[in-house]
């Protein structure tokens, strides 16, 4: 079953882009808002597997063994090559769950009956190709270990989660000074060694 | 080993006497209570009377150097339920009576009189002492006062005011390695059992104790070697569990539209990511807590933590996903302060965190308090452990409250509360819910080994038949892990990595010198709920209690818009083996 996800999200990247260099331990500054979900510019009528291998760089052994708990517009996920991802797609990603429900939310996992009726349905007919933005949440260990990986690609933050974030991050203040009017900018971070 | 038996109706006060293993010889844990409350308890005795025993149990290999061996059995007829009931809990308590060679200690009949008591278990045996100075004592304070003439060398049992109330969703705290009393055998009021037989406390002192010695030392040695590497080894007991503990599973339930919220009215909750455990680790770690504890010796995964307030003082152990969801997200409440503060209290007085938040959301649902109150719900529990007339309705459970209040939604199977997954989004957990010998019990079907353990033979997981099979040999396994006093948690490595599975099939073959397979695994867990089924049905269970409250089937859940679907006749094949 898939639940409709209005397409709001925004299509183009904006105009206003910051880079920005920090020290590692500011990654968990990041953690809130990765786990209520960062809006990332992607190419969307792709696969997940393109979306988190190809746009977002992470290795495809990764993928196939440590991000075990995939959701997408909140039905668990079984097939990152039959997931196609929408304008808007909300996705989540996590490592592999404790208990009877992490074991049922488990990808392709031997208690994948007990959810039946909320699995994401696979896709195989072919979508349009084009510019778009999903909502990409992480969870738990991942947050760590991926986070670098997404806020490299970039992720598109709107005015009060910029706000927000630049209490706890003093480059960001520095970098951002009291220009904050644009709607939404796209932030891009690289970690310093 | 021996089991120890305290006639408390006996004349002339409490009476021990020491017997063989007998018929029960070989069980341990679940297995140990369950079968021996289905042989000795008139099934339609009343729970709180004389014809019901509380039978305490550690499992088949707590008292040995066998890691994660701990968990410590309480089975009796159930006040909440009036089924069989077995809870269970960590803490030391379990290995420290194994370790003085006890398979069981039977609680009977009813003393006469006001008095209560405290039961001092060490290598000289079992006194039962008058000690009315504890009376109405809460856990806290209890064990602070018991710790100044029994020293920190032992491990505490002991009930709250509401055990000693007799309230239904009752607990029996044990303590943990700090001498906290902090884990909870928590389910179907075994407190108000306890309770009912005027014990206060059980103090347990190894000293002078030896561990248990296994019948082959060598291959017991290699096997818990190899069990405690794939446990470390694999990402959720050796990284996920140790790291946020099982509140991880907050986020995972919201996103999966299964986080029954306000009182299961919707599968998401807008203030979920406050309440995750990855927040609740950060800020444990930001305070000067732990986000990674074991709850007794032992314990290689650590799943537990110590919560600090803001000033850095200890305030509870870490919550656990239950708990943070049935006084958080169930309630509106998004602080885990609050949670925090709500698990304190509940620990103190000695009441089920799941039962309590569950029964102050249907409070909500009455009026009471609207959702989202803080204060109120800590004022609704400050209720119970006053004892007034209200906190008596509340600590009686969520099925009491709704019918006092006149509150349909009402989310318990046989009484007993639900735990945090709605049955709408992840209905392979509602044919568990419904099925169980225990009344609604996440952990009845647990994450065990069913695929490596082959019960029932292979089942296609992508068939809708599967969800029946599926919850069947779930129950089963679970049966089984819960008889050998492993915590539950290893369910994932051993699913996962059959050698890690073998490790744990050779540590029990090792340790009582028999040859223990798969095969003999199925057949505990069947012989197990076998009884416990038996015990129900002559307590006039049939298999209409076997079902969900209406609202599930009519009601509609967002995100997923989705009711329970199963078939009553599915339901009733469950049990079909
Ligand atoms: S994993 Fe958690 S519940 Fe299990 S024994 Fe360890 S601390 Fe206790």
């Amino acid at each position: 079953m898939t639940p409709s996800t209005p397409d709001q999200s925004p299509r183009f990247i904006p105009a206003v882009r910051l880079n920005l260099q920090l020290p590692t331990d500011q990654l968990e500054q990041f953690f809130p808002l990765f786990q209520r979900g960062v809006t990332v510019p992607a190419t969307i009528g792709c696969s997940l597997k393109n979306l988190l291998c190809h746009q977002l760089a992470i290795p495809e052994e990764y993928v196939s063994e440590r991000i075990t708990t995939v959701f997408c517009d909140n039905c668990p996920v079984d097939d990152f090559e039959k997931t196609i991802i929408r304008n808007g797609s909300r996705i989540a990603l996590s490592a592999a769950m404790p208990g009877l429900v992490g074991a049922t939310m488990r990808r392709g996992g031997y208690y994948a009956a007990l959810r039946q009726g909320i699995s994401h349905l696979m896709q195989t007919a072919p979508a349009v190709v084009e510019d778009g933005s999903v909502t990409l949440k992480l969870f738990n260990l991942l947050m760590t270990e991926l986070g670098p990986n997404l806020l490299a690609h970039g992720i598109l933050l709107k005015t009060e989660e910029l706000l927000v974030l630049r209490q706890g991050i003093p480059e960001l203040k520095y970098n951002l000074g009291a220009d904050t009017d644009q709607d939404q900018t796209l932030l891009a971070v690289s970690f310093l060694e | 080993m021996k089991i120890a038996r305290i006639d408390f109706g006996a004349a002339g006060g409490p009476q021990v006497t020491y017997g063989p293993l007998g018929e029960y010889a070989g069980l341990g844990g679940r297995a140990m209570t369950s079968l021996m409350v289905a042989t000795e308890v008139h099934p339609l005795a009343h729970a709180l009377g004389a014809e019901n025993k509380l039978v305490i149990a550690p499992g088949m290999l707590s008292g040995t150097t066998g890691s994660m061996s701990g968990r410590l059995s309480v089975g009796c007829k159930s006040p909440l339920t009036g089924t069989i009931k077995e809870s269970n809990a960590g803490g030391q308590a379990a290995q420290v009576l194994a370790r003085l060679g006890y398979a069981a200690v039977v609680l009977e009949g009813k003393p006469l009189g006001n008095d209560l008591y405290k039961i001092v278990i060490n290598k000289d045996g079992i006194q039962v002492i008058v000690d009315n100075s504890l009376k109405l004592l809460d856990n806290y304070p209890l064990v602070a006062k018991l710790r100044t003439e029994y020293g920190d060398k032992v491990a505490y049992m002991t009930i709250g005011s509401a055990g000693e109330r007799m309230l239904l969703a009752a607990s029996i705290a044990c303590t943990d390695p700090e001498l906290r009393p902090t884990r909870h055998c928590g389910r179907g009021g075994v407190g108000a059992v306890m309770g009912s037989k005027h014990v206060k406390a059980i103090i347990i002192d190894d000293a002078g104790a030896k561990m248990r010695p296994p019948k082959d030392p060598d291959a017991f040695r290699d096997a818990n070697r190899k069990f405690v590497e794939g446990l470390r080894k694999h990402p959720v007991t050796g990284e996920g569990l140790p790291a946020y503990g099982t509140n991880v599973l907050t986020n995972i339930l919201n996103e999966a539209g299964g986080y029954p919220t306000k009182n299961f009215k919707s599968g998401t909750y807008e203030g979920s990511s406050k309440l995750s455990g990855e927040a609740q680790a950060e800020l444990e770690i930001k305070r000067g807590g732990k986000a990674t504890h074991g709850c007794h010796r032992g314990c290689v995964i650590q799943c537990s933590g110590i919560y600090n307030d803001k000033d850095g003082n200890y305030l509870t152990k870490q919550p656990e996903y239950e708990t943070t969801w049935a006084h958080g997200g169930n309630c509106g409440i998004d602080d885990l302060d609050t949670v925090a503060m709500l698990d304190y209290m509940d620990d103190n007085i000695g009441v089920d965190t799941m039962e309590m938040g569950v029964t102050i959301g249907v409070a909500m649902d009455a009026g009471l308090i609207e959702f989202g109150d803080k204060e109120g719900a800590i004022r609704l529990v400050e209720e119970v452990g006053k004892g007034t007339p209200l906190g008596r309705v509340l600590g009686c459970g969520a099925t009491v409250t709704g019918k006092v209040f006149a509150v349909e939604r009402v989310p318990a199977v046989k009484d007993q509360a639900m735990a945090a997954y709605d049955p709408r989004a992840v209905q392979g957990i509602g044919v568990t819910y419904a099925t169980t010998t225990q009344g609604a019990d996440h952990t009845a079907g647990y994450a065990v080994a069913t695929n490596i353990l082959k019960v029932g033979g292979d089942v296609d997981p992508l068939k809708t038949a599967g969800q029946i099979e599926l919850s069947r040999n779930l129950q089963i396994a679970t049966a089984a892990i819960d008889s050998t006093g492993m915590c539950l948690f290893i369910a994932f490595a051993i699913m996962d990595q059959p050698e890690t599975f073998q490790a744990l099939l050779d540590m029990l073959g090792s340790f009582y010198g028999i040859t223990m397979t798969g095969d003999d695994v199925v057949a505990l867990g069947k012989k197990v709920l076998s009884a416990e089924r038996d015990f129900n049905t002559r307590a006039g269970f049939t298999k209409h209690h076997d079902r969900l409250p209406r609202f599930f089937y009519n009601e509609a859940i967002a995100p997923h818009n989705q009711t329970f679907l199963m078939k009553d006749e599915e339901l009733d094949d469950v049990f079909n083996w």
